[in-house]
């Protein structure tokens, strides 16, 4: 059966990068705890922008709240361990829940009211901003901007990075994989062709809206999840760490460099900003105006993206890709009033 | 009651002002220029350091807006070159991207060179009592400069040559250029203006209260609140949203709170988009 | 007037049309005849400035514009009006005309001009163009084109979409232009309506001069016969 080999093709990115993760710290680290820390950033920030790559790089939607997104997941968490005494797994998988149902939300609403782009992503924005203030304001609940403390958090994990490191690059990967399944499956298929030509999708039978807003759902279920699950790695919640400048700009910088839409572009440019991040570490003052000449330069140089300027290497395993070159529509392709 | 409302009048046209400059670089080029608000603080900057310098506040002033229009010019002719190049939703992204690295060098260097820089403009008098409410002149004389330059720019576009030919090129661009109108051209001419008004702004807020160095993303993100309530492209409709958004942050500010407010705010302006998505007054996208 | 020598133009690289030469001689009304998809909209894109050529030239008056942006060809005196029209939906009648004088201010005398052509417009002055019928926006388009005196008057396809009567109104006004002097470069699938007040005319196919004569010569052309009239 061809099926198999076909699959497996497909999953060897997917793959490559999981052994590099594991791998990684023995080669690179050291027992560095800075350098693992660092790492640990990244893998966060990789995850993030999966999600984030699945709500714009695939169906256009440009969620400006991803930090709001993850802030969501995390405080829900901590907050029903805390407060209202739950046991920390049900509480995380409530805070994906939360963050999974107010991104269906938003894309729904987005989607009913045929907003474009630059709307969704000014109402995202908003959200994202008001979400902040609601943070700093329901003090009693959150901590504020003196943050609070989750704990029922696992303090392993919060003393040994390598446990962060470990936990946060099997969510990348996990992640991975669920982008992968979903970019050969007809979930795929439809969000390629609503990418191209919405128009011509929609007459074409795709459900557009239906899509979208599942896109958006598991997005900001995966956005969610790291949030919460940040909470219980790192025990302690503070809203300046799902800001907008901290965690939006940031993701958005990344995925963009690295490729929309792309599988590993995420998790490229979550390297390269990670490299970014350190060199620039020294720079004290100056950091702020080199970040940003940076992007600058990069965006003028790589204005689609790495992936797709060197190829779209990482692309080439596997029947997904940016250039779908399957025809043949499946038929498990969800119709309009289906 | 009539405090709370004249005085987000006042507010409220400031907003007006903000949103203007972003509104009009919108509704001509397609771009959300994300490094509006640090134009008006580098503007601002300018000014204070021409002020300690020795410079007449007045003469200073004039600086720092023609200033921001030179950093306006230089925007549309450099950094938004690749920008036009792209079209719908990729010119989009890489304006959002590219305004957005040239905030963060424009804030990078301001903060570097000057981290505690502000710009404070007082204004000789005492407070001018309008209808029995005692306003500070400094916020009065905001208040007229906003009027006085909204008025004008009514002028221009609606009884000008050349207002004509901008707004022509924001209804049909192919059409504009038939007619023998530089669509180039006009996109400079209004960054250009658009940089002009960032820096006017500084200098009326300046007068309210002062601006500082990091205050720049904060006037970006009103100036986005404003011209999208107001309808993107549509100058009489980014002063009736200000003035409509300043009075519901002055009575929100004064009867509930803080933090409250800014979420007021900023759903408003979601609410304004989801409801009415061209904004009060806008502009037609032909 | 015009002089287009070995033009070609196209779109990512691939020639639509190819080796074109063509003249158009002050007061001339010359019609390029072609069915769809021949190139004339792309030749008439790249003469106005709206295209940038592959190869050949463009040479107006003396001067070559080949390489000249569309604004500074409508400056340079030709006026060009796309089948599309182009009108300013949101802005109204008047507003459309007083434009097409840019960067001057509407000129009286033309705009009565424009208004003896075309009278439905002066009724309609204060009207939004969107607003307008088929025909009607067909007559503003010109109208437009004419507020700014043009040396050389194009006109792409000008009885798109409208009814056969309208059409032959159409031509009819441009007959009258044409006697007041002014220069046209007419194309036009309907070949006997571009027949009708061409002094010359150019047969476009596949992007290439096919043949050229007076409407005469051409009517008579078998091959002009069959291909565009129908008739065995």
């Amino acid at each position: 059966m061809t099926a198999v080999p076909r699959v497996g093709r497909a999953f060897l990115p997917v793959v490559a990068t999981a052994v590099i993760i594991v791998v990684l710290p023995q080669v690179w680290f050291g027992s560095s705890e800075y350098t693992t820390g660092l790492a640990v950033q990244a893998l966060i920030l990789a995850a993030y922008a999966v999600g984030f790559n699945l709500i714009f790089g695939s169906t256009n939607q440009l969620f400006l709240c991803v930090g709001a997104l993850a802030g969501l997941g995390g405080y829900v968490t901590g907050i029903l361990a805390d407060h209202a005494s739950w046991s920390i797994w049900p509480a995380m998988v409530a805070g994906t829940l939360a963050a999974a149902a107010v991104g269906g939300l938003l894309s729904w609403v987005s989607v009913r009211r045929s907003l474009g782009v630059i709307f969704t992503g000014i109402v995202t924005l908003a959200f994202s901003l008001a979400f902040q203030d609601l943070l700093l304001g329901v003090e009693h609940l959150t901590g504020g901007s003196t943050g609070q403390v989750v704990t029922a958090a696992a303090v392993a994990l919060s003393d040994n990075r390598l446990g962060g490191y470990y936990l946060f690059g099997g969510v990348v990967v996990g992640f991975l994989i669920v982008f992968r399944l979903l970019q050969i499956s007809h979930f795929g298929w439809a969000f390629r062709a609503l990418h191209d030509d919405e128009m011509a999708a929609e007459l074409a039978g795709v459900d557009v809206a239906r899509y979208r807003i599942y896109a958006a759902v598991i997005g900001s279920a995966m956005i969610g999840l790291t949030g919460a699950l940040f909470a219980y790695s790192d025990g302690f919640l503070s809203p300046p760490t799902f800001a907008f400048d901290q965690v939006d700009v940031r993701v958005l910088v990344l995925v963009a460099f690295g490729g929309l839409g792309t599988l590993l572009g995420p998790v490229i440019g979550a390297v390269v900003f990670a490299f970014l991040d350190y060199a620039l570490i020294n720079s004290g003052q100056l950091r702020e105006l080199l970040y940003g000449l940076c992007i600058v330069i990069l965006f003028l140089g790589f204005r689609r993206g790495v992936i797709q300027a060197l190829g779209g290497v990482a692309e080439r395993f596997g029947p997904g890709g940016t250039g779908a070159k399957r025809w043949r529509r499946p038929a498990q392709i969800r119709e309009r009033g289906s | 009651m009539k405090a709370v409302i004249l005085d987000g009048i006042v507010l409220g046209l400031g907003l007006g002002l903000l949103g203007v400059g972003l509104t009009l670089v919108y509704g001509l080029a397609g771009v959300l220029n994300l490094a509006y608000g640090e134009i008006a603080v580098l503007a601002a900057i300018i000014v204070a350091q021409l002020i300690a310098g020795g410079v007449p506040a007045g003469l200073a002033a004039v600086i720092g807006v023609l200033a921001g229009a030179t950093a306006g010019i230089l925007i549309d002719l450099t950094l938004m070159r690749p920008v036009y190049r792209e079209r719908g939703g990729h010119r989009v992204l890489l304006g959002l991207l590219l305004t957005l690295g040239l905030a963060f060098v424009i804030e990078g260097v301001l903060t570097w060179r000057d981290p505690l820089g502000a710009l404070s403009i007082n204004v000789a008098g005492g407070p001018v009592r309008i209808l029995g409410v005692p306003l500070a002149v400094g916020s009065v004389w905001a208040s007229v400069i906003a009027v006085a330059v909204g008025a004008a720019l009514l002028v221009f576009f609606t009884a000008t040559t050349f207002g004509r030919a901008v707004r022509s090129v924001i209804q049909d661009e192919l059409g504009a250029q038939l007619v023998g109108i530089s669509p180039p051209l006009v996109r400079t001419v209004i960054f250009g203006l658009s940089g002009a008004l960032a820096g006017l702004v500084a200098v009326t807020q300046a007068m309210t209260a002062p601006v500082s160095v990091t205050a720049g993303f904060n006037l970006t993100v009103l100036a986005l609140i404003v011209s999208v309530v107001g309808g993107l492209g549509s100058v009489p409709g980014a002063f009736l949203a200000g003035v409509l958004l300043g009075i519901v942050d002055s009575a929100s500010a004064t009867y509930i709170g803080h933090y409250i407010t800014s979420i007021v705010l900023l759903g408003a302006a979601a609410l304004t988009i989801l409801v009415w998505p061209s904004g009060l007054l806008g502009s037609h996208e032909g | 007037m015009l002089e287009v020598a070995t033009l070609a133009a196209g779109y990512l690289g691939q020639r639509v049309v190819e080796d074109v030469d063509l003249a158009v001689r002050p007061g001339e009304a010359v019609a390029i005849v072609g069915s769809n998809g021949a190139g004339k909209t792309t030749l008439f894109r790249a003469i106005a400035g709206l295209l940038r050529p592959l190869s050949g030239s463009v040479v107006l008056d003396g001067r070559d514009v080949t390489r000249w942006p569309a604004h500074r060809v409508a400056k340079a005196g030709v006026a060009y009006v796309p089948a599309e029209r182009h009108l300013f939906p949101g802005m109204t009648v008047r507003t459309n005309l007083a434009l097409g004088a840019y960067p001057h201010r509407p000129d009286h005398e033309t705009l009565q001009l424009v208004f003896d052509i075309f009278p439905a417009l002066k009724e309609r002055l204060h009207q939004r163009a969107e607003t307008l019928s088929g025909g009607q926006q067909q007559m503003l388009a010109v109208g437009r084109a004419l507020m700014s005196r043009p040396r050389l008057l194009m006109l792409d396809e000008p009885s798109t979409g409208l009814a056969p009567k309208l059409a032959k109104d159409a031509f009819e006004a441009l007959r009258g232009l044409k006697q007041t002097g002014m220069t046209l470069l007419v194309a036009e699938q309907q070949v006997p309506l571009a027949l009708s007040i061409a002094d010359r005319g150019y047969v476009l196919e596949n992007g290439r001069i096919g043949l050229q004569g007076s409407p005469r010569e051409l009517d008579q052309n078998p091959e002009v016969r069959r291909a565009y009239l129908g008739i065995a």
